[in-house]
């Protein structure tokens, strides 16, 4: 299977404060109402705190989270 | 076996009594006795095998959410001081306005004993029920309901005012028959600003019509259903089922609705209730209950459904609805979606709903799967294969316009009635005077007639 896209930040270099160290585009697994997403986002190294972008969160995301969400 | 407690009314005098669910055997009754007018009994929970236990489902706890400006005052309790009053547990789903009494039909069966004559509102007086349904509950779900709404020629600026103001969705309440007879009329609906057309059909059978329409009209509802699709109207076909008549019809209509594509966005059943205009006596009316509809669902849909697919609501209360979404195959349909997570199932008893964050859901699934499939959401239609990414796999593969809801809601009426139900009630009925009124409550008759709101509203 072809290598799952990245989502990058939506702009700027992001460093993780508590450790100083920048972040690192990795594989994650996000998981909601039982289902599991394998995606690649920019992660810390060292303590594995996620960001996830603003245009994934209030775009791709929301929408799957309301598919997810049943009546 | 006592399975639990609550409070009910007298059907003859609409006092308020204590009440219980009593098991016996397979199934779970509801018990009153009035001071005066005696002991009343009937069967809310038929547990066949293979169906969800009664303490199971109705049990799982609640917190409720009560209305952030309450607009009546609690005098008389629950259901007398409906408004919504300050303990009413549940914010409004979807709003109601009944902006005529009159109907092109005059079905044996009819909650709001619609005749061919009567009084409409103005539009000054809708647009001031649109105003206070918007006050109380934002951009909820609202339907524009009746008697028959096209029976009035300023429909189109009726919806339009609707739309205008936000609602999540703006649905129509109809029986079919100008959709289905008049070409264009659904564009100009749709151009209006319609959503989604709530469109009642019983079977697909004309006896069947007759015997709860009063005439054969199944042709019209069939166009109603075509007119729609082409408009690009969302459709959900509600389907009033009757012991004797069309119970044994479900698997039928199920197959019908789901081979007709993504614009037939659900069937929504509801067994028959005895409020309004009905042809038996109330004491002794055909009764269905909520797992005797998942038993036929199960047994005429040749494995399409199972009973274990269906989940309680997260909006309204447990005993008054079951529901599961699917995506629509070329088969028919797949395993319902989210069959095994925390929305039901085996877990449903784990936690606590939170009864804000569950209208919250039901009310954006409700605009988001009732309506027609939008533009962007058939542009996900592409095959799976050719998105790369999970999240843009999953909308592809389980995108709104592919999934189709299957439910149903039993209404209450002077028998069945319990009061904890009508205070978790989230379906709203906008009163002329601006009062937000639990639709069972609205439309609740007693035996000899005496409405508990409607007549006064």
């Amino acid at each position: 299977m072809a290598l799952d896209p990245e989502f990058k930040p939506d702009h700027g270099d992001w460093y993780c404060t508590s450790c100083d160290v920048p972040l690192q585009q990795q594989k994650v697994q996000v998981l909601y109402m039982n289902s599991a997403f394998d995606v690649i986002l920019p992660r810390c190294p060292e303590c594995g705190l996620t960001m996830i972008p603003e245009s994934l969160a209030n775009g791709k995301m929301a929408e799957v989270e309301a598919l997810l969400e049943d009546k | 076996m006592l399975e639990g407690r609550t409070q009910s009314l007298c059907p003859v005098c609409l006092r308020l009594v204590d009440a219980a669910y009593m098991r016996t055997g397979n199934t779970v009754s509801l018990h009153k006795t009035c001071p005066e007018h005696g002991a009343f009994c009937v069967p809310i929970w038929n547990e066949k095998e293979g169906m969800p236990r009664f303490g199971t489902w109705r049990q799982r706890a609640r917190i409720p959410a009560y209305p952030t400006h309450p607009a009546t005052e609690i005098q008389e309790g629950c259901p007398f001081d409906c408004g919504l009053c300050p303990e009413h547990a549940q914010h409004t789903c979807t709003g109601l306005i009944e902006v005529t009494q009159r109907c092109s039909l005059r079905c044996p069966v009819c909650f709001a004993s619609a005749e061919r004559t009567g009084s409409d509102p103005s539009l000054t007086t809708i647009a001031q029920q649109m105003d206070a349904l918007f006050r109380a509950s934002g951009t909820c779900n609202i339907q524009l309901s009746g008697g028959e709404p096209t029976e009035r020629e300023d429909i189109v600026t009726i919806i339009a005012m609707a739309a205008e103001r936000g609602f999540g969705l703006v649905q129509l309440n109809t029986n079919g028959m100008r959709l289905g007879k008049e070409s264009g009329y659904a564009e100009r609906l749709r151009q209006a600003g319609l959503d989604s057309v709530y469109l009642q059909l019983d079977a697909l059978d004309d006896e069947v019509c007759l015997a709860l329409r009063g005439r054969h009209c199944l042709k019209e509802k069939l166009a109603a259903v075509h007119a729609c699709q082409k408009a690009g109207l969302g459709v959900v076909l509600v389907c009033t089922l009757v012991q004797g008549i069309n119970d044994s019809l479900l698997g039928d209509l199920l197959r019908w609705a789901v081979e007709q594509g993504p614009h037939v966005r659900g069937l929504h059943i509801q067994p028959v209730s005895s409020f309004g205009r009905f042809p038996w006596d109330l004491k002794n009316a055909p009764r269905i209950t909520l797992p005797d509809i998942m038993t036929s669902l199960e047994k005429q849909s040749a494995g399409m459904v199972h009973a274990s697919d269906f989940h309680p609501p997260s909006c309204e209360h447990a005993l008054c609805s079951f529901s599961a979404v699917y995506t629509r195959t070329q088969e028919g349909l797949s395993s319902p979606l989210g069959s095994s997570c925390c929305s039901g199932g085996s877990n449903m008893t784990s936690a606590a709903v939170d009864n804000a964050e569950g209208s919250r859901i039901s009310r954006a699934f409700t605009a988001t799967h009732w309506r027609a499939p939008s533009a962007h959401a058939q542009k996900e239609n592409q095959p799976a294969s050719a998105v790369q990414d999970a999240f843009s796999r999953f909308l592809a593969q389980s995108g709104a316009a592919q999934r189709f809801t299957l439910s149903a809601m039993a209404f209450q009426d002077a028998v069945t009635l319990d009061v904890e139900r009508v205070r978790g009630c989230c379906i709203h009925v906008v009163a002329r005077d601006g009062r937000l009124i639990p639709f069972c409550a609205y439309n609740l008759t007693s035996l000899e007639g005496v409405s508990l709101y409607r007549s006064q509203a």
